[in-house]
């Protein structure tokens, strides 16, 4: 594991277990998973489906608490937070991009990207905001109706969303799950130069390994928890530590 | 399928149970009604037949009206009765519906409630049906003696041995009570307050002659009453007849089921309302569950269900939704009949508690209207259902069935609402046979045509009500614009239930604002007296209630006043019709009374057997001035008269005589209405205070200013205002139930956007503060429409009705913007529940629900 100051580390998860029914019924979603990650850098999580991938996102982002085991944003333990403060946290310090239904269709593309800044009563920085829309290529878009845009467009607006407030930390569940090879390269690309020029942090949880070698390491989930990870990934060495995991 | 429908219907069952919530509010109405008039009829019935129960053969007046009961007739006529072959034994009486017993503060006992009779007594057990139970005292034997009803007794807290005061022919006379009497087991006849002297003292207390109002007659064994009444009509004189005991029985319970009947079709005009309203709500929620069903559906379709087993299947869901209900609904009806009647029995109508009573009519009415509703309104979203494509489980925009075109809507929509407003305007404006029915109807069609117009203003409405929101509330108030904006015809339908109750409340208040304004003018130009004196004992709702003979004459001994003008009404047969003939004093009336009459009508009056008519009726009939008419008196008979004059048409009567003409040929009870002036230099409230003490002497009689009056009408309007409001709550609650459901199928179908809100940061508070204000959107659009449709429809019944003296009209206004501020908060309460469940939505759930 890389040594790092606490103050590099963006999020964390200690000993995660995450139980779902109870008895003989019980499922171990995550099994004592540790994990960290790092401020500024792009983190992807793979794993065989149901190894708890989405489950550690969703413990880290604050939206579903551990059973037990620690998840922290910065050094803020989220189990302490009553839900009012969780709320508050994720407005302030976490964005979201989901694999779909990222939008509110009544809402146009601009009040969409604005929303958290809307709900938190902030008006955004105008500079900020410009910079994304234009590396996007959403200008001329800004007032259509999400129901008037393409999927690809869709998440790129997702993305704007989720940079806007200048997070602590943005999460990712298979971005560009639902877009084609052109429209999730594209998207990727501006997850990643977003990393690179604004030392955004992002983590992204991803089936795909062409997908996850856009990000600066991958880590590896079985059986929920943490077993492997790779820095600098290229889809070749992730397809082969993969076919090595599920053997 | 019917398996099917079954698991759906417990599959839905939150959202099916506030549509069971609509139905068993409509259908408890309606059999609330049923059970409360069926149960009160029985009451009367047993009732009745206790009273009549030895009674074979009834002699009385032969006007063949209820007021024929207190019509005297010579007492010779008794013995000619008691000597007819096969009578067994007979009691001659007089009766009288103008007495009042004051009690011991000097207030008349029953108040506004049910009536004082006066009898005298029967010394026939078996005839009488009174009695006097053991402890109770003994039955009046002489002057100065009165009996009176357990009940009555014990109300006023009045015991053997006190003084009585009743107040009748003579005015104000003190009596010893002797006797209390009860009816078998009961101890009151439906809360009346009964009174009973020995029959000479009655006759003086009444102020009849060697007379008699009535003999029952009880049959030997063996004889058979119809053969007895043939037997004793030979002997009766003209104008009194012999019918059999049941004969009257009979007579009696009609009339009472006739009264009974005119409460039971106003309380179901009301509940018909709020069925109207139901069907809304019903509709509405099918619609939406079927979009929201839309996968599930397009699946069976697409392993091979037909389009019809689709639509059978939601239709067996209604069958099912429907049955629920309306069981549940009969037992609240249940309630509710109980509810009316403890209402009844706290306005002193004495109803007893005996068991309700359930016809199976009730239950099939009941059953017919529940399910024929749900059923009715759920085929519209059935056909929809149906329609649904099999490719719409593979693909979300498949299920968009094409909507009708905007243009479509507002061709339909203004073709029905004009269908409505047709035949409102007939029903108005036109002289038609039952202009009720056309107006009810075109009103129903007329809100129907606009529920489907309302679609079209749903977004510019909802733009303008929500304008403040996104200032006012930020990110919350805007989605909660954008979503009543989102679908317009589910908005719409939602806000057509309220806008319906809405619209008869505003109706109700623009009506009785109207009629307020107009009665302070009609007050004050048809009234120039001073002072008004009435008697408060006003039961018949058409011949007005009687104050003591003696009363005008009391008055006219006070300085303070000037004129002392009397009017006496009375009803009489003029050609074929009973007209209500009203009697006034020529020679002061035009002081007191602005009857508008032509020059030298009034004067002429005080020629015998003369009469002046209102200007209408002479018109509609095609007399003219100095043509006799035929007047047909009770107790005279026909009597021609001659037309002296006219007047213009007043809401009394269209018939005016002279006083002596009145006394000549109506038994003269007592004065309806007398008029005062104050004389010169008293002002009208000394004039008041100084009459005061021989008011309060009878008791029974209320003296009021020109302002009193009109004070009394509009307290009288706003009580009527009040009954019919709270008649209407129960459409409003069904309408306001309505948003909740819709509301609740909403934030059920936005379940993704709402996790995604509360993911990016929207905090629970935001959340319902979201669904509430969209709540309050929703319920302010259906007030407003409601409000417009409640005072365009105030408008023309009042102008429909200018002719009958509603010359002002008036609109609420303060009444009305009350409307749409409680109509606003109605929205906060209808979204407690959907804002509470959206709010509690697991943020996970949402955003990982497919
Ligand atoms: N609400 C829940 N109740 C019960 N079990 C659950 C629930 N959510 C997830 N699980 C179980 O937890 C395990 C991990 O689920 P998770 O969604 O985290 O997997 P994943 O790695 O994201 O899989 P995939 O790649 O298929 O999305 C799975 O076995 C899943 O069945
Ligand atoms: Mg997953």
């Amino acid at each position: 594991m890389t040594t790092q100051t606490i103050t590099d580390i963006a999020a964390r998860m200690d000993n995660g277990v995450k139980t779902y029914g109870e008895g003989d019924a019980a499922v171990h979603a995550l099994n004592g998973a540790t994990a960290e990650f790092g401020r500024g850098r792009f983190t992807a999580i793979m794993g065989p489906s149901g190894s708890g991938k989405s489950t550690m996102l969703h413990c880290l982002a604050g939206l579903d608490t551990l059973t037990s085991g620690a998840a922290y944003i910065g050094d803020v333990d989220l189990a302490t937070l009553k839900d009012k403060d969780l709320t508050l946290l994720r407005r302030e310090r976490v964005g979201f991009i989901f694999q779909s239904f990222n939008l509110i269709p009544t809402l146009d593309a601009q009040e969409n990207i604005v929303l958290p800044l809307t709900i938190a009563g902030e008006k955004p920085d105008t500079d900020w905001y410009s910079q994304i829309i234009e590396i996007l290529g959403l200008s001329d878009r800004l007032d259509h109706l999400p129901a008037e845009l393409s999927g690809g467009q869709q998440q790129r607006v997702a993305a704007a969303r989720a940079l806007v407030s200048r997070p602590a930390i943005i999460f990712a569940d298979e971005p560009s799950g639902n877009l084609d090879s052109k429209s999730g390269a594209e998207l990727l690309a501006f997850m990643r130069r977003a990393v690179k020029e604004f030392e955004q942090t992002i983590v992204m949880v991803t089936h795909d390994p062409n997908t996850a070698a856009y990000a600066d390491r991958v880590i590896f989930l079985e059986d929920g928890v943490f077993v492997d990870e790779m820095h600098d990934p290229t889809p070749d060495a992730i397809l082969d530590r993969l076919k090595r995991l599920g053997a | 399928m019917i398996r099917t429908a079954f698991k759906s219907v417990f599959a839905h069952k939150v959202r099916l149970l506030l549509t069971g919530v609509a139905i068993v509010l409509g259908v408890s109405l309606v059999a609330g009604t049923f059970i409360f008039t069926d149960t009160i009829n029985a009451q009367f019935d047993s009732l009745l037949g206790d009273i009549y129960e030895g009674t074979d053969v009834s002699v009385r007046s032969a006007g063949g009206d209820f007021s024929a009961a207190t019509e005297p007739f010579p007492a010779s006529v008794y013995d000619d009765v008691v000597a007819v072959d096969g009578v067994m034994a007979a009691d001659g009486g007089v009766s009288s519906i103008s007495a009042q017993v004051l009690d011991s503060d000097g207030n008349p006992i029953g108040g506004q409630g049910p009536p004082t009779l006066g009898f005298s007594w029967g010394d026939t057990p078996t005839l009488n049906p009174m009695q006097i139970k053991d402890g109770n005292g003994r039955p009046p034997a002489g002057p100065g003696e009165v009996t009176i009803d357990i009940n009555s007794a014990r109300n006023a807290d009045l015991e053997l041995g006190d003084m009585v005061t009743v107040v009748a022919f003579n005015g104000p006379e003190d009596f010893l009570l002797v006797g209390l009497t009860s009816f078998g087991d009961a101890d009151s006849l439906l809360g009346a307050t009964l009174i009973s002297f020995e029959l000479e003292e009655a006759r003086n207390v009444f102020g009849y002659g060697d007379e008699l109002t009535g003999i029952v007659v009880q049959a030997e064994a063996g004889v058979d009453a119809a053969d007895l009444t043939a037997a004793i009509s030979q002997v009766l004189p003209e104008g009194v007849e012999a019918v059999t005991g049941e004969t009257e029985q009979n007579e009696q319970a009609a009339e009472i089921s006739e009264g009974l009947s005119f409460l039971s079709i106003g309380l179901l005009a009301f509940a018909g309302v709020s069925i109207f309203v139901g069907g809304f709500i019903i509709q509405n929620t099918f619609r939406i569950i079927i979009a929201q069903r839309t996968r599930e559906l397009a699946l069976l379709r697409a392993l091979g269900a037909t389009g019809r087993q689709v639509r059978s299947m939601v239709i067996i869901e209604a069958l099912i939704v429907g049955v629920v209900g309306s069981v549940v609904g009969i037992a609240f009806g249940f309630l509710l009949a109980l509810g009316i009647r403890a209402l009844m029995n706290a306005v002193g109508l004495g109803l007893t508690q005996s068991g309700m009573v359930l016809l199976p009519r009730t239950v099939v009415i009941g059953m017919a209207v529940g399910v024929i509703l749900t059923v009715a309104s759920s085929l519209l979203p059935a056909r929809k259902a149906s329609r649904i494509p099999p490719i719409a489980a593979l693909r979300e925009d498949a299920s968009r069935t094409p909507r009708r075109s905007l243009r479509t809507r507002a061709i339909v929509g203004a073709a029905v609402t004009g269908t409505g407003v047709a035949l409102l305007v007939i029903g108005l404006f036109l002289s038609v046979s039952n202009p009720l029915l056309y107006v009810a109807l075109g009103a129903a069609i007329g809100f129907i045509g606009v529920s489907i117009l309302a679609p079209l203003a749903a977004r510019p409405l909802a733009d303008i009500i929500g304008w403040p929101m996104p200032k006012l509330f930020g990110v919350s108030g805007q989605l909660a614009k954008e979503n009543t904006k989102r679908q317009p015809r589910r908005t719409a339908s939602t806000a057509s239930a309220l806008m319906v109750g809405v619209a008869l409340v505003v109706f109700f208040s623009v009506f009785a604002s109207s009629t307020k304004a107009s009665v302070s003018e009609t007050v004050f130009e048809l009234f120039p007296a001073d002072i008004t004196f009435q008697s408060t004992n006003q039961t018949d709702p058409e011949v007005p209630a009687v104050i003591s003979p003696g009363f005008a004459e009391d008055l006219a001994t006070h300085e303070e006043l000037e004129v002392v003008s009397a009017m006496q009404f009375g009803k009489a047969l003029v050609g074929e019709d009973e007209k209500l003939i009203g009697a006034i004093d020529p020679a002061t009336i035009d002081q007191v009374f602005a009857l508008g009459a032509s020059d030298g009508a009034v004067a002429a009056l005080i020629e015998p057997d003369t009469v002046i008519v209102s200007t209408s009726y002479l018109d509609d009939n095609g007399h003219d001035v100095g043509d006799t008419l035929t007047i047909e008196y009770l107790t005279t008979g026909a009597v021609t008269t001659t037309i002296v004059g006219v007047f213009e048409a007043n809401d009394f009567s269209d018939f005016y005589i002279s006083t002596n003409t009145y006394v000549a040929n109506f038994r003269y009870e007592g004065d309806a209405v007398i008029f005062a002036n104050a004389a010169e230099g008293v002002s009208v409230d000394e004039a008041q205070e100084a009459v005061a003490p021989t008011v309060a002497s009878y008791g029974n009689v209320k003296s009021q200013s020109k302002s009193d009056i009109v004070t009394e009408a509009e307290t009288q309007i706003d009580q009527a205002l009040l009954l019919f409001t709270g008649l209407l709550l129960f459409a409003v609650i069904i309408a306001i139930l309505g948003i909740t459901n819709t509301l609740t199928l909403s934030v059920y179908e936005r379940t993704q956007e709402i996790g995604l809100l509360r993911a990016v940061g929207m905090t629970r508070r935001q959340v319902r503060r979201m669904v509430r204000w969209e709540a309050v959107i929703v319920a302010t659009f259906g007030a407003l429409l409601g409000v417009g449709i409640g005072i365009v429809l105030g408008w023309a019944v009042v102008r429909a009705l200018s002719d009958e003296g509603l010359g002002a009209f008036s609109i609420p206004v303060s009444q009305v913007i009350l409307a749409l501020i409680l109509a606003a908060v109605a929205g906060v309460f209808a979204a407690i529940w959907p804002a509470r469940k959206a709010a509690r939505m697991n943020i996970l759930d949402a955003i990982s629900f497919e």
